[in-house]
């Protein structure tokens, strides 16, 4: 008896449920008209999610570009999902009627096709960056897909090895975390690694693991390698920060913090930070700021007709942008110009970090 | 009268077994069932999971000396700490013939409110240990809503929890701007980097959820009456166990675990960020699993989780102390899971396979 006393009364709880989700759904229906109405596009931002510090500074970046060109921006997140990711996407493009730039980090290499394709059928400009199959190219797309931008994983593995290197002296052993195995970032950077190596025989690779780009995880893998190799470990390379940092707290915990160097990738704040008390050695950073603004600067201007993407050298097309080292030289620097303060970019510098074409 | 509820059950599935045995005994299951019966059948079962660990730590030791090293000791006990602590919560659920996956969300929630209550640098609080008390009610509470929704609304702890773990891990990366947040308060942060007698204050934590969790089940009547719950719920009920009060009890009690795992990750790591739980619900389900108790419920306990957690934190331990390849450890951990359900579980009891 009362059992059913308690289902029928979550039975009316979900009818007015039902009812009050119908309105809302009204509601939503209703928006389009209202971004219709107006002329001047609309810029989207479409990341993976916001429960990583690179993709909020990403939305931060995107922010202020939309600010400084008044224009409206919205922001799509997809959970990691990538069917929801190109849904939304393409409620998007309705409800603007195509009259959008998109600047999108793909969550997964093929949802690239997808989301041009639609995007240039809706007459929509979009730029895509990191992820997009080898055989996608924005010159088949003209005038829609603008550029795609990446940074050269390989370019950054060496360039945090060789100052690794540097500051243990030239010698000695050290030990790798890589990212997750599959991910083109973990596989370009761990190649930039093995070129540093190349180089310099006198530094001894003890030992490459995985942390799956996680501190928690980078956390008990280090405490088990200082196990393994103890004190002749004399530097850490760490395909991302966050796994860095997990890193340093594992060496935190054994007094060893800062008489251990750390390198990593990405420029997160813990990371600045370490480079700061010199438990780092370095960090490099793609600058998600930029990434965010510019991605969508460069949709805006082709949207325009600032200039014509079918006019423009490929190197504008698919490019490598220029990552930013942070080191023990220029760290507060850095500090006072991107932490304490919002970065200042220069909208209207489409192409000043542009250092060459994607490999192919 | 829970002892009468299992010797009931048991007489039950008795003449069923030659039925079955027949039908669907397959070598596979038979030898080792033989040798189990040879050793005393159940009570070899039970040992099975210690025997793992055992068999474990002897086999890394020759590989690798460094192993048996008590720095190194020191340091599985540290990774086995929050793992233990969330795998004590879960126990309690399972035990129940439940799931909490709000492992996750929980955890960050209670991780994110210790960090942004003390001293960081996000804001300008500074509450010292009481953002650790607030810390482990927010978890507690998370789990008592758990118990309301599961027993009120009538929705099975599954969808229950799943819903939980998604609305704990939105509320922290509301709260933390999707960003990671820095914890510097340094009484707190000595949980992990503070020694008592050798040990990390974390592992000494650890270890007081564990007699708590130990004490809770055995010497009182609602760890009796969550075992009875997962022999048979009817018959718990018919033996007058206020069910509902009992389930919401068990998850509140499991979020107050997932309240100082969550203290005790932010402290070892010296942040919060959303993803701070990020797998380990997996591993906790896994430790208890291997430990043996029976996803099913009514079967196992607080002291098998202890040894499970061993096993996976030794065993992770032991692959980097062995070299192992990073590309195949996952199998290794897979084919062990395999391998230590196999000998826990007494598969020729089993009427079903599902």
């Amino acid at each position: 008896m009362k059992d059913r006393t308690i289902s029928t009364r979550s039975g009316t709880v979900s009818r007015r449920t039902l009812m009050m989700g119908a309105t809302a759904g009204l509601a939503t229906l209703a928006m389009p008209r209202v971004l219709r109405a107006q002329d001047k596009p609309t810029l989207v931002t479409s990341i993976r999610s916001l429960s990583n510090p690179y993709h909020a500074v990403w939305k931060t970046g995107a922010e202020a570009y939309a600010k400084w060109a008044g224009l409206e921006h919205v922001t799509l997140v997809s959970e990691g999902n990538s069917e929801k990711g190109i849904a939304d996407i393409k409620a998007m493009l309705a409800k603007t009627g195509g009259n959008m730039v998109l600047n999108s980090d793909p969550n997964d290499t093929p949802d690239a096709r997808p989301i041009v394709e639609a995007c240039a059928k809706a007459g929509a400009y979009v730029v895509t960056q990191w992820n997009k199959p080898a055989d996608l190219h924005p010159k088949d797309f003209n005038p829609n897909y603008v550029s795609h931008i990446e940074f050269d994983g390989i370019a950054s593995g060496k360039t945090i090895a060789e100052i690794l290197f540097k500051t243990i002296g030239g010698k000695g052993g050290i030990v790798a975390l890589g990212g997750l195995i599959s991910t083109t970032a973990a596989i370009e950077r761990k190649k930039g690694l093995d070129a540093a190596l190349a180089a310099n025989p006198d530094i001894k690779l003890l030992d490459f693991q995985v942390a799956n780009w996680k501190s928690t995880e980078a956390f008990d893998l280090m405490g088990n390698l200082l196990t393994r190799f103890g004190d002749d470990i004399k530097g850490i390379w760490a395909a991302n920060d966050d796994m860095g940092s997990g890193a340093l707290e594992a060496l935190r915990a054994e007094n060893l913090a800062g008489k251990v160097p750390i390198v990593g990738v990405d420029g997160i704040k813990t990371a600045v930070d370490a480079v700061r008390t010199g438990e780092f050695a370095c960090t490099v950073t793609s600058d998600p700021f930029w990434q965010g603004g510019m991605g969508l600067a460069i949709g805006y201007n082709a949207k325009i007709g600032k200039f014509d993407p079918v006019k423009e050298p490929p190197e504008h097309r698919e490019f490598y942008g220029k990552a930013v080292l942070i080191s023990h030289d220029n760290v507060e620097e850095y500090y006072k110009t991107n932490v304490d303060a919002k970065p200042e970019i220069d909208w209207n510098d489409l192409w000043g970090r542009v250092t060459g074409a994607i490999r192919t | 009268m829970t002892q009468t509820g299992s010797g009931f059950l048991t007489i039950h599935t008795e003449p069923l077994k030659s039925v079955s045995d027949i039908e669907r005994t397959t070598l596979m299951t038979l030898i080792p069932g033989r040798i189990a019966g040879l050793f005393g059948g159940r009570r070899w079962r039970s040992l099975a999971p210690l025997a793992v660990l055992i068999v474990l730590c002897v086999l890394i030791a020759i590989a690798n000396p460094n192993f048996i090293e008590l720095r190194n000791l020191v340091r599985v006990a540290n990774s086995a700490a929050v793992p233990l602590t969330l795998a004590m919560g879960l126990t309690f659920i399972i035990l129940m013939g439940s799931i909490d996956l709000s492992v996750e969300g929980t955890l960050s929630v209670s991780a994110m409110v210790v960090v942004l209550l003390a001293a960081n640098d996000g804001n300008g609080n500074d509450y010292g240990w009481w953002a650790v008390l607030a810390a482990i009610v927010a978890g507690t509470a998370m789990g008592f809503v758990s118990g309301l929704v599961q027993t009120m609304l009538r929705i099975p702890s599954f969808m229950a929890t799943l819903g939980m773990w998604f609305i704990g891990l939105g509320l922290s990366v509301y709260m933390l701007g999707g960003s990671a947040i820095r914890l510097n308060d340094a009484s707190i942060r000595d949980l992990a980097l503070h020694r008592f007698f050798g040990m990390p204050l974390a592992v000494w934590v650890a270890t007081g959820a564990f007699l708590l969790a130990a004490v809770i089940q055995y010497h009182t009547k609602l760890g009796r009456h969550i075992l009875a719950i997962g022999g048979d719920e009817d018959v718990a009920k018919l033996s007058g166990v206020n069910v509902i009060r009992v389930r919401i009890t068990a998850f509140a009690l499991a979020g107050f675990f997932f309240g100082i795992a969550g203290v005790l990750a932010a402290a070892q790591l010296g942040q919060s960020h959303a993803v701070i739980g990020d797998g380990r619900l997996f591993a906790a389900v896994t430790a208890v699993v291997v430990g043996g108790t029976a996803l099913t419920g009514g079967e196992g306990g607080v002291v098998n989780t202890l040894i499970g957690v061993l096993i996976v934190t030794v065993l992770a331990n032991g692959m980097i102390l062995l070299g192992i390849s990073p590309y195949i450890q996952q199998t290794v951990q897979g084919l062990m899971i395999i391998a230590a359900v196999a000998l826990s579980l007494d598969r020729m009891r089993l009427r079903i396979v599902k």
